[in-house]
Formats: C-alpha cells, sequence, structure tokens
C-alpha cells in the first residue's frame, strides 16, 4: 500500500505545483499525512534530507521498498530434535 | 545528487508518464499523445506543443526559441505509429527543461542518461503498465497489440 502511495504522490507531483513547493518550504509532512504510509514510514520520510524534490523521491523509494521486504523466516528446528535418539532416527530415515 | 539506479530511474519515469496519461483520462489505447501535447495540465502550457516541419535530419526534436512557448518540431512526413513515437519520446524533454521540471531537479535525475530515459518513458507513456494488463488480460493479442496501442514495430516488440 505504502508503494500505491508513493507512486500517487510521485505522479501528482509532475502535473501539480503544490507538492513541489510544500517540499520546498519544509512543509512535505502535510502532503504526506493525506497519503496511506504507515506513521513509522511516515516520519522516516520526513526526515531525509535531500536537495531535490526528484532526490526525495527516489530516496523515499528506497524507505519503501525496504519497508515492504517480506522479513526473512526464521529457521526454527524440529521440534523432534532432541527427543527421538539418533539410531531411531536413521532408521526411521531409512524406511522412508 | 546521488547515485540512482537504472531501476530507480526507470521506476521514476514509470510515474511521470502515468501522471500525463491520468492526466488524459483515457481508459484504453491508444494514449492520445498528440492531445496532450496541443491540450497540456497547466504546469506545462509554456512547454508542450507541437510544430511539424520539413526535414531530413530528425524525427522529431524538443526546442525553446528565446522567450517562446516551447514545442516539438516533428518532421511532416512520418508514419503516424513513428510520429506517435518520436513525441512521446521528446516530452520527456519538453518536461526535463519546463519550469516544473527544474523545481522537481529532473535535470539531475535524468540528463545524463537521456536517451535511455527518454526512449523508456515514451514505451511507459504509449503503454503504461495498467493498460498494458488490462489488454492481456482482455484476451488481446501481441499480434494486434502494435495496431491496438499505435506502438512501432520494435517498440511494440520490446514492450510486449
Amino acid at each position: 500500500m505504502s508503494m500505491k502511495s508513493l507512486n500517487q504522490l510521485v505522479a501528482r507531483s509532475i502535473i501539480d505545483p503544490a507538492v513541489v513547493m510544500a517540499f520546498r518550504s519544509g512543509r512535505i509532512g502535510d502532503v504526506l499525512a493525506e497519503l496511506d504510509f504507515t506513521p513509522d514510514l511516515r516520519q522516516q520520510l520526513e526526515g531525509i534530507e535531500s536537495a531535490s524534490w526528484a532526490e526525495f523521491a527516489v530516496l523515499s523509494y528506497r524507505y519503501v521498498k525496504a519497508a515492504e521486504k517480506p522479513v526473512a523466516r526464521i529457521q526454527l528446528p524440529s521440534p523432534l530434535t532432541g527427543l527421538i535418539d539418533d539410531q531411531a532416527q536413521a532408521s526411521e530415515e531409512q524406511v522412508a | 545528487m546521488i547515485q540512482v539506479t537504472r531501476e530507480e530511474r526507470h521506476w521514476f519515469l514509470r510515474n511521470m508518464a502515468q501522471a500525463l496519461v491520468d492526466y488524459t483520462s483515457a481508459a484504453e489505447p491508444p494514449v492520445p499523445v498528440e492531445e496532450l501535447l496541443k491540450h497540456p495540465p497547466a504546469a506545462y502550457q509554456e512547454d508542450f506543443g507541437v510544430v511539424d516541419m520539413y526535414s531530413n535530419l530528425w524525427d522529431a526534436t524538443f526546442a525553446r526559441p528565446p522567450g517562446q512557448r516551447g514545442s516539438i518540431f516533428v518532421r511532416v512526413d512520418l508514419d503516424p505509429k513513428e510520429r506517435r513515437h518520436a513525441l512521446a519520446r521528446e516530452t520527456l524533454s519538453a518536461m526535463i527543461t519546463s519550469k516544473q521540471g527544474r523545481s522537481m531537479g529532473l535535470a539531475e535525475l535524468l540528463m545524463s542518461d537521456l536517451k535511455d530515459s527518454a526512449e523508456y518513458f515514451a514505451s511507459q507513456l504509449l503503454a503504461p503498465e495498467p493498460m498494458l494488463q488490462a489488454y492481456r488480460s482482455g484476451g488481446g493479442s501481441e499480434a494486434r497489440f502494435t495496431d491496438a496501442f499505435q506502438l512501432p514495430g520494435p517498440m511494440a516488440a520490446s514492450r510486449w
């Protein structure tokens, strides 16, 4: 959802000078508040320091992309580990 | 300007193109590029225009005569699909050099790879992703893609 919001923001900025004016006057937070960003992400985007709107957009893209990356699954050991002795486990595997 | 990857640049260009497509309210192909240039968003009133020219030098080029509105000067005898492609490609230069484009910092982001940027932008303006997906899911074929979207053959092949 955040990437969709960022896409909407960037597309809007292309034809609506008000977005870039808000950015240049330090009021981009007001614009971000209208969009569907999580509070954490909005805070991160508001804190971006950049030389231009285009640079802000690219840096925002990096933040949003990083936030949308799926969390790596934690590899837990099998609950059977340690409950079956090694010999029984080996013979079970042989049968399988 | 920070270092920007090709993927990041293309993402930005897709949004630029989508903004213009949304402005035209086109729900299905072909995207009315020439109409867009003749009736642009307010932010580009002084930057979009089309002037036919007789020339063997270029298919089209954007120019901004001093103190005048910028325009794309396009060869009058181009095939209609080639004309759309040339106009779409040169639209990016019009945007970069516009007042709005300068205030966004587009030159710093896009000028170093202008040729790649302009070709990618044109492909997204003439065949935006949502329209392409709708065409595919509606059973549109590759064989008719070039006519449906009014794209030159090579662009259609690479976009499909």
